[in-house]
């Protein structure tokens, strides 16, 4: 069995990060860390290769150079295989054009499984597991939060959506978004570091997997605006309080 | 010249720092006010493998090299000064002695248990009236029949009260001063050795320290650990600049804890209606802080490239540990200003970073002896 897990780098939830002038790209905080959904990701495909016999674990970023780091610490975590598909810089990149690369990957490397994070946590979009089991016409349940592989062929997965819970028995091969709550991802140990420092991250160009055009643009970036000051409502009591809010609601905030 | 960490240091250095922050940073709090020994968390990180951080690969270590180790001193320090002390113990002082002179019998029943944490290691040096004068240790071992008979109290012994063994300085005979000086191994159990007063410590708090009391202990030839008698402060030659490098290093990270905290607080602590990190004198504290603990960071990681590369450290790594801990002291001591009357509070960190810093004035000796032995050093015998 091979189960290709598909990391993202992304910047460090607190990397400053400012928008440049020209509102067509930003400046940050050389600060990168492995998407946190993605962790969740890579964990499971690690519990289910300690399950099977045969199995084999493929962490694969599409990314700078530097997202080498993500697929290091992916070895660290137990991977088998790591493969980096190399992009110029850190960019927002397009989701179509990043499923339709990686789909170019699987379908050249052959998988049972994809495993991905439910979104990346810099451009929140989510999407680009669902597009790749569209471009790979592989089965895709989202929002993943349990796997119970039944056999070589077939896997048990429960999804969970607004609160309710799906359960679906899945044919192999297909594409699976997990999302945080499925694992407790581990923390790596002194051997999986040792082997991560010393790998040889194998790189390709995205080309490799076939010409792609970008579907959408980004035309402007804009920082989100600045929060208004929060308001403390003092008061002797609660029922003081409460009455001075209630007409802050009706007066200021014109919300009743 | 090239300032730039490896790729592989880079790589070590944001897993242990992931490492610290998901296991260790959230546990700071409590191991300070609990001030008890955490096991639970012991035998979780220890389970990774890191305390054979710097023994070779062959008997279950990671062969890191110096810049490695400096890089996990800083970063296991950031999360908490009081778990450090003890893990840090370990790796390097408390079973440096075993790994070098121990035979395989000892090796098996204390080294390779210590580097899995199953067992707790620790070093005797300092007494009641030494600590900085190894020459006054009072502490003696006498020849008796086919091993050494040990009589004396140690003091301020790191992880002391909760060790499984602990390699002692003793003198053979107190008239050779330095050169009457020798480790010897003490297991837990051996008969006549016990803890006695366990310290109640302004900082680093968590880490049990406290007395060790030897009555009339008897271990064998073997748990003699050296080559030929006398040789026992050329033997902590041998360590002691990585020791002074590793406060270096642990007084960065403590200053980073500390500069981090400030840093945010700076960026959304308003007064005045605005962040206070708009006004200049906070502004200028930022400055000073970050001027300080780069220059702090070169000493010490240049210190930790001269010994990696075989090259006299000696008066850079006292160099490197006076300074490191002076700008520690100055970075803690901002913050707790910038923090305003909430650094006063013990629900913040900044009162526990300002208590945990003044620990590091000691250990790998206090600035005043090693002042002396950098000005002697650089003025020569006269």
């Amino acid at each position: 069995m091979r189960i290709i897990v598909f990391v993202k780098q992304i910047l460090d939830s607190e990397a400053m990060i400012s928008v440049k002038e020209d509102k067509k790209s930003f400046q940050f905080e050389e600060r990168f860390s492995l998407n946190f959904f993605d962790e969740f990701a890579v964990e499971e495909a690690l519990r289910i290769k300690e399950k099977v016999k045969d199995c084999e674990v493929l962490a694969v970023s599409l990314g700078p150079k530097k997202a080498q780091d993500v697929l290091r610490t992916s070895i660290a975590m137990g991977v088998d295989r790591v493969a980096l598909i190399e992009s110029e810089r850190y960019s927002i990149l397009d989701p179509t054009y990043t499923a339709k690369v990686l789909s170019g990957f699987a379908k050249k490397e052959g998988f049972d499984m994809i495993l991905c994070g439910e979104r990346a946590m810099d451009d929140e979009n989510g999407i680009v597991g669902v597009l790749l089991a569209e471009y790979l016409k592989v089965p895709y349940v989202g929002s993943v939060i349990k796997m119970e592989l039944k056999d070589s062929r077939g896997i048990t997965v429960n999804s969970e959506m607004d609160g309710g819970l799906f359960v679906y028995d899945v044919d192999l091969p297909a594409v699976f978004s997990v999302r945080k709550g499925i694992n407790e991802p581990r923390v790596p140990n002194v051997t999986g570091v040792m082997k991560a420092m010393r790998a040889q991250i194998p790189s390709y160009e995205p080309s490799s997997f076939g010409v792609f055009s970008p579907k959408t643009e980004i035309v402007e970036y804009h920082s989100p605006g600045k929060r208004p000051p929060v308001k403390i409502i003092e008061g002797k009591t609660p029922e003081e309080k409460v009455k001075k809010l209630i007409s802050l609601l009706k007066e200021e905030a014109k919300v009743l | 010249m090239d300032f730039s960490l490896k790729e592989e240091h880079e790589f070590f250095k944001k897993t242990i720092a992931d490492i610290v922050d998901r296991m260790i940073k959230p546990k700071a709090k409590e191991i300070d006010e609990k001030d008890e020994f955490p096991w639970e968390l012991w035998r979780e990180f220890s389970k990774l493998g890191y305390l054979g951080l710097r023994y070779p690969e062959e008997i279950g270590g990671m062969n890191a090299d110096k810049i490695m180790c400096m890089i996990f001193y800083e970063e296991i320090t950031r999360g908490s000064v009081g778990f450090a002390q003890s893990v840090i113990m370990n790796i390097l002082m408390g079973t440096y002695f075993i790994y070098r002179f121990g035979n395989d019998s000892i090796k098996e029943r204390c080294l390779y248990p210590a580097m899995r944490g199953e067992k707790i290691a620790t070093i005797c040096f300092t007494e009641d009236q030494s600590g900085s004068d190894l020459g006054a240790t009072r502490t003696r071992a006498v020849k008796d029949g086919n091993g050494w008979r040990i009589n004396g109290t140690k003091m301020w012994i790191t992880n002391g009260p909760i060790c499984d063994f602990c390699t002692v300085l003793a003198t053979v005979d107190p008239s050779l001063g330095l050169k009457g000086l020798n480790f010897f191994l003490v297991e837990k159990g051996t008969p006549g050795f016990s803890s006695g007063q366990v310290l109640n410590k302004l900082g680093c708090r968590g880490t049990v320290t406290g007395e060790l009391i030897f009555d009339n202990v008897w271990v064998p030839d073997e748990n003699f650990l050296g080559d030929e008698l006398g040789k026992g402060v050329q033997y902590v030659g041998e360590i002691l600049d990585e020791v002074r490098l590793m406060t270096g290093a642990m007084a960065l990270g403590l200053a980073r804890a500390a500069y981090e905290e400030g840093l945010e607080f700076a960026r959304k602590r308003v007064a005045f209606g605005q962040p206070i990190g708009k006004f200049q004198l906070i502004r200028e504290k930022f400055a000073e802080m970050d001027t300080l603990m780069n220059a702090a960071r070169l000493l010490v990681y240049y210190g930790a490239w001269l010994l990696e590369n075989g090259m006299d450290a000696r008066i850079v790594a006292a160099e490197a540990k006076m300074f490191a801990t002076e700008v520690c002291l100055k970075v803690v001591d901002e913050v707790t200003r910038i923090y305003g009357a909430n650094a006063f509070a013990y629900e913040y960190n900044p009162q526990r970073y300002f208590r945990d810093a003044r620990f590091l004035l000691y250990g790998g000796g206090t600035h005043e002896v090693l002042k002396d032995f950098i000005g002697r050093s650089i003025i020569g015998k006269l």
